[in-house]
């Protein structure tokens, strides 16, 4: 927009076209707006495998969209710097608004077209913004505003909900992808031809343009400066008064501006930071008996009960002896291991005779004293190795003994 | 002596003979291994044939007890039942899988308590399990019962708390399969049997719905409490969500993996999945919203998530601030149609046309004015 008295340099004059100051802004929204869509396609194409592996690339998902919401921080401060400027340009300076579209771009690239086409003799002559460079900055401008909006949604979709539909959160993620592909496409079509392409034009490098490259591209604009119909200087003391003026709004309008910034970054903490819990606090080891396997099953053949012998009324009658009850009792439970050539610990219990032999540890039992006997004890204080009896099996023995251990 | 040692054969042999169904060969190498064993056994240590009535000759005893700490363990052994078994009717021997058990007294395991006797016991047989179960074994071996078994924990499952080797026909059939979990993990199937999948398969043995295995394996059963059982479990129900030849009998929808990966959380899983299945990621997988071992049908009146209450409470177990509008913020399930989702759906609609609309005035103009200098340039024009 600065049109400055033209310079001479190697034989031919060039004209400042941008400033320091908007070359690194522009430098800021390249940085900004590439980081964005490097991070942002691989999110909405998130299942193709050129995704998957830039997304690996950098440390994964969490990261890359951390890289997108700090390249979009960046791209909303710069788009307040640019608010800012605009307005101090319009309302201070006074320029005027080569920016703006107006009827004649529509002209101008009706009859570029033409010219293209051939039904036209001559390309149409334009000023200081070609209908190319504005239809950028306004498509720029448009992308911003839908971004931004959206962003917003997606960034925030707890807030957005309280007063938004809820649909409205998908649908901003749509309108966001959609917008961001439009975008992308935008700059290689367009930007990259009419810049890079067509003309490489390095003015947004280095700030200048040569005569020629006026005459070729702003050949209108070249013709008010030579005409000395570039925006007149303004005297000091009015740019003060308006300084003053413009000064606190702009900075009202900054704050406010960077207020929103902030609740766009920080308006919800939107979900948990950790792993959600799970619906059912649930313990996870609830045996159902004791212990669960091997279960004791009810024994398959209930033993054959023999006589229970009760204390008062049968001792007396018929105390058991060896052939009768305990010698086959032992031989059921004994014999495999208390027989034969070597029976184990010394002891044999085939026959009455042998089983008075009694074993390596002594005699098997004292006849009246059951309390003492050897065979009673073994198994009142579980020391027998892998051989039980049942209770009343060990009843009966006992009464045996008492009774005398009679054959 | 000589006298001692012919009575002592002539009770073997009158042993031998009294058992049941004793062929005369087997018998023959009993009374040959019981003769050679007589003569070289020590007098303390009592070596065995190996023969199952051998074993039987203790171990059919009804009723024989074993004190371990302050519980009891059951040695007997029903023989009638266990030659009903898978491995009775194989002509397992007990030596099979009691591989250590080769004299008597037997070795002594531990007797702090049942479980540690059983832990014992599962030391020592494993080998034999693997003898025939290699596969299956291998696989348990990579477990998480194992795991917690090596990590010091005795409660995990061994072999034999799922599969009883003594009287099992077969392993468990699939409507039983909750059963057998139960044994240690009672609340967790209790919940199961009452949800959809477990309702199905209990009242009406639906081949379709998942027992505990489906999901969890039998023998390799992966920790579910882990990162990549987590990031995996989309894709563990989309076995049969999005199998249609399952879910069309139901009328369920077998788009859910897709409208769940297109989604901002099913997106982040599935890279997590994809980029680094071992880092948690928090958001949700279908068991958070769903439930896990509790799935409801999503349209039941209580607890279906369907109903938007209900869904708003799943919302806020992640998004504690989410208000009545939020849940619609997830598209449950749905692609965009004007009926669904119809804002999603315009709004589709918009670029899809406004996208090549604009590119594609671009694109006349590039490629026009590419053309044009192309002439300009082959004519000698200055305004190349």
């Amino acid at each position: 927009m600065k049109t400055q008295p033209p310079v001479k340099k190697e034989n031919q004059r060039t004209y400042l076209r941008f400033t320091l100051a908007q070359r690194v802004e522009h430098l800021v929204m390249l940085l900004s707006f590439a980081a964005l869509a490097l991070t942002g396609l691989p999110q909405k194409f998130a299942t193709h495998p050129l995704s998957v592996s830039f997304i690996k690339l950098l440390g994964g998902i969490e990261n890359l969209r951390a890289i997108h919401h700090t390249a979009a921080t960046v791209m909303m401060l710069g788009t307040i710097y640019h608010i800012v400027v605009v307005g101090y340009k319009i309302f201070v300076e006074r320029r005027r608004m080569t920016m703006l579209p107006a009827l004649q771009d529509v002209k101008d690239a009706w009859f570029a077209l033409l010219y293209n086409l051939g039904l036209r003799k001559s390309r149409p002559q334009m000023g200081r913004y070609t209908f190319e460079e504005k239809a950028e900055y306004w498509a720029f401008v448009w992308g911003t505003v839908v971004m931004g909006f959206t962003g917003f949604l997606m960034w925030n979709p707890i807030t957005a909900a309280k007063f938004l539909p809820g649909e409205f959160i998908p649908a901003a993620k749509a309108a966001h992808g959609g917008e961001a592909v439009l975008a992308v496409l935008a700059i290689i079509v367009w930007h990259m031809y009419h810049v890079h392409i067509r003309r490489f034009n390095k003015a947004m490098w280095t700030g200048r343009l040569t005569e020629e490259e006026m005459l070729h591209e702003h050949p209108l604009e070249l013709a008010d400066i030579k005409a000395g119909l570039g925006d007149r200087p303004i005297d000091a003391a009015t740019l003060r008064r308006r300084q003053r003026v413009y000064f606190p709004i702009a900075a009202a309008l900054t704050i406010v501006m960077l207020f929103g910034v902030y609740g766009f970054v920080a308006a919800e903490e939107t979900a948990l930071t950790t792993i959600p819990p799970q619906e059912e606090q649930a313990a996870v080891f609830v045996p159902q008996t004791p212990t669960p396997i091997p279960t004791p099953i009810p024994s398959p053949t209930p033993t054959p009960k023999p006589p229970t012998p009760t204390p008062a009324a049968d001792a007396a009658p018929s105390p058991p002896t060896w052939s009768g009850v305990i010698g086959p009792l032992l031989a059921q439970k004994c014999s495999a291991c208390h027989s034969g050539a070597t029976p184990a610990g010394g002891l044999d219990l085939s026959s009455y005779a042998s089983a008075l032999l009694g074993g390596a540890n002594g005699p098997l039992f004292i006849a009246g004293d059951s309390a003492n006997s050897l065979l009673i004890l073994k198994f009142t204080s579980g020391s027998h190795p892998y051989a039980s009896l049942l209770e009343e099996e060990l009843a009966l023995i006992m009464q045996w003994i008492n009774a005398g251990a009679a054959e | 002596m000589k006298q001692r040692s012919k009575q002592s054969l002539g009770r073997w042999l009158r042993f031998l003979l009294g058992s049941a169904g004793l062929l005369f060969t087997t018998a023959a190498l009993a009374l040959l291994a019981g003769a050679d064993l007589a003569r070289a056994a020590p007098a303390s240590l009592t070596a065995l044939s190996g023969s199952n009535e051998q074993c039987l000759f203790c171990h059919k005893q009804p009723n024989m007890l074993l004190k371990v700490g302050d519980q009891q363990v059951l040695l007997t052994i029903d023989e009638s039942a266990f030659l009903e078994s898978a491995h009775g009717k194989a002509q397992a021997a007990c030596a099979d899988c009691h591989v250590d058990i080769k004299e008597f007294p037997h070795p002594d395991y531990s007797k702090s308590g049942l479980r540690e006797f059983n832990f014992a016991l599962y030391e020592a047989t494993t080998p034999g399990c693997q003898n025939c179960h290699t596969e299956e074994a291998q696989n348990a071996m990579m477990g998480v019962h194992q795991q917690t078994l090596d990590a010091g924990n005795h409660n995990a499952a061994m072999c034999a708390d799922c599969h009883n080797p003594h009287y099992a026909a077969s392993a468990a059939e699939r409507e039983e399969v909750p059963d057998v979990c139960a044994r240690c993990h009672s609340e967790l199937a209790a919940t199961y049997k009452a949800s959809v999948h477990g309702e199905a398969l209990l009242a009406e043995s639906n081949p379709d719905v998942p027992n505990c295995i489906s999901c969890h394996d039998s023998h390799n059963i992966s920790d579910p409490r882990t990162v990549e059982f987590r990031n995996n479990i989309p894709l563990l129900c989309a076995r049969c969500h999005s199998d249609a030849s399952i879910m069309d009998k139901y009328g369920i929808s077998t788009n859910v993996l897709d409208t769940y990966v297109a989604d901002y959380h099913g997106t982040t899983v599935t890279l997590f999945e994809q980029t680094s299945p071992g880092l948690a990621t928090n958001k949700p997988v279908c068991t958070d919203c769903h439930g896990i071992h509790d799935i409801s049908k999503t349209d039941d009146p209580q607890t279906g998530i369907r109903l938007k209450e209900n869904l708003l409470v799943r919302c806020q177990r992640c998004h504690p601030d989410a208000t009545a509008n939020f849940p619609d913020a997830w598209m449950s399930h749905y692609d965009a149609s004007p009926e669904k989702y119809p804002l999603v759906y315009y709004v589709n609609l918009f670029y899809k046309f406004f996208i090549p609309a604009v590119i594609g005035g671009m694109l006349v103009f590039v490629i026009s004015d590419i053309i044009r200098r192309i002439v300009d340039r082959v004519k000698g024009g200055a305004h190349a």
